[in-house]
């Protein structure tokens, strides 16, 4: 069984929406993926200074006389940093949700899982307009730092809950942004339309890349964008700036169609090129499955 | 000019306002919608804009279009040529399709001549009648009006056609006025009530009478009342081309003492009808066929100019031709050469017998003589060889072509059979004057049957130098029609009648055939001429010095003994003979004995001799239809033709025909009957402008591409 996003969309709050997104996940694997207790012992290494005194395997020490330390599961595991796009454009959709509702029910799902997992997660929610008292720099709405507690989760489906869609895309910012916070190696999942009139978010994703971190870009798309479903005379208005356009749809459509493609295209080669993993997403599709296919097939690379 | 059979619906084009106003008002107000995406719906519209405004402005051309073709298609147009009247088209009309054969529609213009133009213009025509229309063909050459008289209009399109195929271009004038009237008359023999001319022609000035009344179809028998004006349409067959021309139009031969004998000059005028001068036009002068003589000469524009060519032409009957050697094909080619006959004299070679030689010159007998057929006097044709009487007997005379005796006493026997014997076989002549030393009973014991009539005695009227000048005798009666007299034109008798003699010989009468060529007042002959055998015998009973009579040292003796000498010797100047028109007819009249047999043409076909009689021998030869040279020939009745030079002639172009200027078109309406009933026309299909092209249905396929058109955009 699915989620279809027309049933979800009636779930109410984000924190049902995102549960039951993954807890649906959660039954397509069956298991949990190998990232299990947090805690278990990995291996031995030998004591070198710095290291927790309190991870000194005396054992090991009472048997071979040299001290090791225990390394344990938790010191591998994941760092996601979730990465969401709350500009004008993300704010369409006429169906369901909008892509940026969208994004959102799938950005807490993960965060579910990740932290169901003992993975510690962060948010960074892209935009222009702080609505928090921190300061924080232009291009990021709001920012959760990393952290794994149920609480951290709580405030992270807050925030996406609270996020609307509206000005420039300033993406690149943000990712700016977040690769800094993330000290070391992280995951970045970054949910966004890259509909960008300043052509800089791929630059900026190919750039977390350079610095080794993970990233999968979740690009969202709503069906009237990928179909142009139009038919009569339309003045177009931008969603991020003034402009605006009037035209025929059934005269464009097919023009628009192949410059779409070309885009979309061009943008996943690009990133491929870069390393960077594109999963190309709609939002009429039903997000449990959307992630369970993407986990899967992480999982089996 | 474009008429409407149902102009009303016209209005019906206004509804093109309506595409024009739904394009206008009609653009839908667009929906509003915030795009994520609106980056590509901008580069689309970029790439698009401008071919799809093209598209929208073209769509609403060929909806106009359609509306616009629709409308003026119901309004049922129909093409009319300018100047066309619409009145015209009333029923079916009775046709008369005039078509002008003259000389002038030879003129090529292009590939073609205009004569070939204005058939296949008349055959258009005549394919464009309707079914219900009679028609009747008329060819316009000479100055009768039709070559054929033409019949009353019928359906027969068979005859028609073949009647304007088979036309050929004359070489004759033509008479437009009267052709129309003939065709108005034709036209008034059909019952259709519609009449209609259709004249093809170049419209030259000279074919038109401007004075004439308009054509009239004459009413019906039994109906009262006056006749009906026809329309008429004049088709130019030069569509309104220039057409100019250059042509001989006059050439006069002349003799030319000062290139010697047998010189002649031939004065040659052409004349340019063209807006433009002609420089540097080749002119030729051909005797037979070879050019014997170039220039070239300039002839301003609408003027003519003369050139002399000069040339000296073998003795016999020369057939000449002054011809404008031009290359090109175009033009009136026709015109551009005249044909002439001239009649040289052959050289005379003349023995004089000096009978009272005089170591004094003007005492000598033969002073006058001598000096009349002096060679700066005869331009050289005639010799003369003076020898006194005993050496004149032993002289050969072979070689002579006459013989003239002054005041010989009685020769010997054996010169006078000489004389005989020359008269007779060879034609030679004998001029015989008195004097002194003539003794009538010895001359005519001497001379016998050779004197046209035997010598009677001297007779003596006035002593000369003796106070009684005033009963010297005088010519009375003269033939002035002989070739020694005919020089003499009505006012230079004077000089021959004025003349004095006062002693001649009285003749015996006898009933020979002597012919009394002049005679003094008296009634004695003064000049007798009988034929012998194959020569002629001339007695002057005077003498040919002034010891009987003043008459050599008057002016007329020159002439008259210069014409005698060529008379003996068969070698007369003949006058030189006058042109025939191409067209007319020629009196042929035969020598003595002989009959005209036969008049061969240029083309060497027999012309028509028609005759007062059956048996008469002289005849009229006509029609002469083609320019150039036409040859008589004689001989004895029932016997075998020969060509008989001195009778040719040469028959010339109607110089009007070389003007092809046109007559004015608004004068030529009103000599028609006004524009209401006239028109002049470029081309057939203003011929058939009563009818009208009709335009509808280019129009309605006009519409129907556009709704196709409209349909092809609108789908896409």
């Amino acid at each position: 069984m699915s989620l279809d996003p027309a049933l979800l969309a009636r779930l109410g709050p984000l924190q049902i929406r995102a549960r039951k997104v993954m807890e649906g996940v959660l039954t397509g694997l069956h298991k949990s993926p190998s990232h299990g207790q947090s805690v278990e012992f990995s291996e031995h290494k030998e004591y070198a200074p710095g290291d927790e005194i309190r991870h000194i395997d005396w054992r090991a020490f009472a048997k071979l006389d040299k001290y090791y330390v225990k390394q344990f599961e938790m010191e591998t595991n994941l760092r996601a940093q979730i990465v969401v796009d709350a500009s004008g454009s993300m704010a369409y959709g006429r169906g369901a949700m909008t892509k940026l509702a969208y994004a959102a029910v799938c950005a807490g799902a993960l965060a579910y899982l990740f932290a169901r997992q003992g993975d510690q997660v962060g948010l960074c929610i892209a935009g222009d307009g702080t609505r928090s008292l921190e300061k924080l720099p232009r291009g990021v709405r709001s920012y959760a730092p990393f952290a794994s507690s149920q609480a951290h989760v709580q405030a992270i489906l807050k925030q996406l809950e609270e996020a609307r869609g509206s000005g420039p895309t300033l993406l690149a910012e943000a990712l700016d942004f977040a690769a800094e916070k993330a000290s070391r190696r992280a995951l970045f999942v970054v949910l966004s339309d890259l509909f960008d009139s300043s052509e800089r978010s791929v630059p900026a994703l190919k750039m977390l890349r350079s610095r080794r971190h993970d990233v999968l870009l979740l690009q969202t798309h709503d069906r009237e964008e990928l179909e142009f479903p139009f038919d009569d005379p339309t003045r177009f208005l931008s969603m991020e700036d003034d402009r605006m356009v009037e035209a025929q749809p059934r005269q464009i459509r097919e023009s628009y169609l192949s410059e779409l493609r070309r885009f979309l295209e061009s943008t996943r080669k690009e990133l491929a090129r870069a390393d960077v993993e594109v999963a190309q997403i709609r939002t009429d599709a039903p997000p449990d499955r959307v992630l369970l296919q993407l986990l899967a097939r992480r999982e089996a690379a | 000019m474009i008429d409407f059979a149902h102009p009303a619906y016209l209005w019906g084009a206004l509804a093109v306002a309506v595409p024009i106003l739904v394009h206008l008002f009609n653009q839908r107000r667009p929906r509003p919608l915030p795009f994520g995406a609106i980056e590509f719906v901008l580069r689309s519209q970029r790439q698009k804009a401008s071919r799809l405004r093209l598209r929208q402005l073209l769509l609403l051309a060929l909806r106009c279009l359609l509306i616009a073709a629709v409308a003026v298609a119901l309004s049922r147009p129909q093409l009319r040529p300018k100047g066309a009247q619409s009145a015209a088209a009333q029923g079916p009309q009775a046709v008369a399709l005039v078509l002008d054969a003259s000389l002038s529609m030879r003129y090529r213009l292009g590939s073609r001549t205009l004569f070939e133009r204005a058939r296949s213009e008349a055959l258009a025509a005549l394919d464009a009648l309707g079914p219900d229309e009679p028609a009747v063909v008329g060819i316009c050459a000479g100055e009768g009006g039709f070559l054929t008289p033409a019949a009353a209009p019928s359906f027969d399109r068979i005859a028609a056609r073949r009647a304007l195929t088979a036309a050929q271009p004359t070489w004759v004038t033509s008479d437009l006025t009267t052709c129309l009237d003939l065709a108005a008359k034709a036209l008034g023999e059909s019952p259709v009530l519609g009449k209609k001319i259709i004249a093809f022609s170049d419209l030259a000035a000279h074919s038109i009478r401007l004075n004439a009344p308009p054509p009239l179809v004459p009413a019906r028998p039994g109906s009262n009342g006056p006749g009906t004006k026809p329309s008429v349409v004049l088709v130019d067959a030069a569509r309104g081309s220039a057409l100019p021309n250059a042509a001989v139009v006059a050439t006069a031969v002349r003799p030319a003492p000062s290139l010697g004998p047998r010189g002649y000059e031939v004065v040659a005028t052409v004349a340019n009808w063209s807006a433009s001068a002609a420089t540097g036009l080749p002119l030729a002068l051909k005797i037979g066929q070879s050019t014997v003589s170039k220039g070239f000469l300039d002839v301003p524009a609408n003027g003519t100019a003369k050139k002399t060519l000069a040339a000296v032409l073998p003795a016999g009957t020369a057939l000449g031709r002054v011809e404008l050697a031009r290359d090109d094909a175009h033009g009136l080619d026709e015109d551009d050469a005249q044909d002439f006959v001239v009649h040289v004299p052959r050289d005379v070679k003349a023995l004089i017998v000096d009978g009272a030689p005089s170591s004094l010159r003007s005492r000598d007998e033969a002073f006058f003589v001598e000096a009349a057929l002096s060679p700066a006097r005869t331009g050289g044709r005639i010799t003369s060889t003076t020898l006194d009487a005993d050496a004149a007997v032993n002289a050969a005379l072979d070689g002579y072509d006459v013989v003239l005796l002054l005041n010989v006493a009685a020769p010997p026997k054996a010169f006078v059979e000489k004389l005989r014997q020359a008269v007779k076989t060879r034609g030679m002549g004998l001029f015989i004057a008195l004097g002194d030393r003539v003794d009538p009973d010895a001359y005519n014991d001497a001379f016998g049957d050779l004197l046209p009539r035997p010598l009677h005695l001297i007779k003596t009227a006035a002593e000369p130098g003796a106070g009684g000048e005033d009963r010297a005798a005088r010519f009375g009666v003269v033939d002035w029609g002989d070739p020694l007299f005919r020089i003499f034109g009505p006012a230079e008798r004077e000089g021959v009648e004025s003349a004095r003699t006062f002693r001649y010989a009285l003749l015996k009468p006898t009933g020979s055939a002597a012919r009394t060529i002049a005679s003094y007042d008296d009634g004695a002959p003064a000049l007798i001429e009988s034929s012998v055998g194959a020569g002629h015998v001339l007695l002057y009973t005077s003498s040919a010095s002034r010891t009987w009579t003043d008459w050599p040292i008057r002016v007329s003796f020159l002439p008259v003994l210069q014409q005698a000498v060529g008379f003996l010797a068969q070698a007369l100047e003949e006058r030189q003979p006058v042109p025939a028109q191409v067209g007319g007819e020629r009196e042929i009249s035969a020598p003595q004995g002989l009959a005209v047999l036969q008049v061969l043409g240029p083309d060497g076909k027999p012309v028509a001799i028609r005759r007062s009689r059956p048996d008469a021998p002289d005849g009229t030869a006509g029609p002469l239809l083609l320019p150039g040279v036409y040859r008589p020939q004689v001989g004895p009745k029932g016997g075998a033709p020969h060509d008989d030079p001195s009778l040719a002639f040469a028959a010339l172009l109607d110089v009007k025909e070389s003007d092809l200027r046109r007559v004015d078109e608004s004068d030529l309406k009103a000599q028609l009957g006004g524009a209401g009933s006239a028109q002049v026309a470029a081309s057939s299909e203003a011929a058939q402008g009563a009818h009208g092209t009709p335009l509808w249905s280019p129009l309605l396929i006009l519409g129907a591409l556009a709704l196709l058109g409209e349909g092809l955009l609108t789908r896409r």
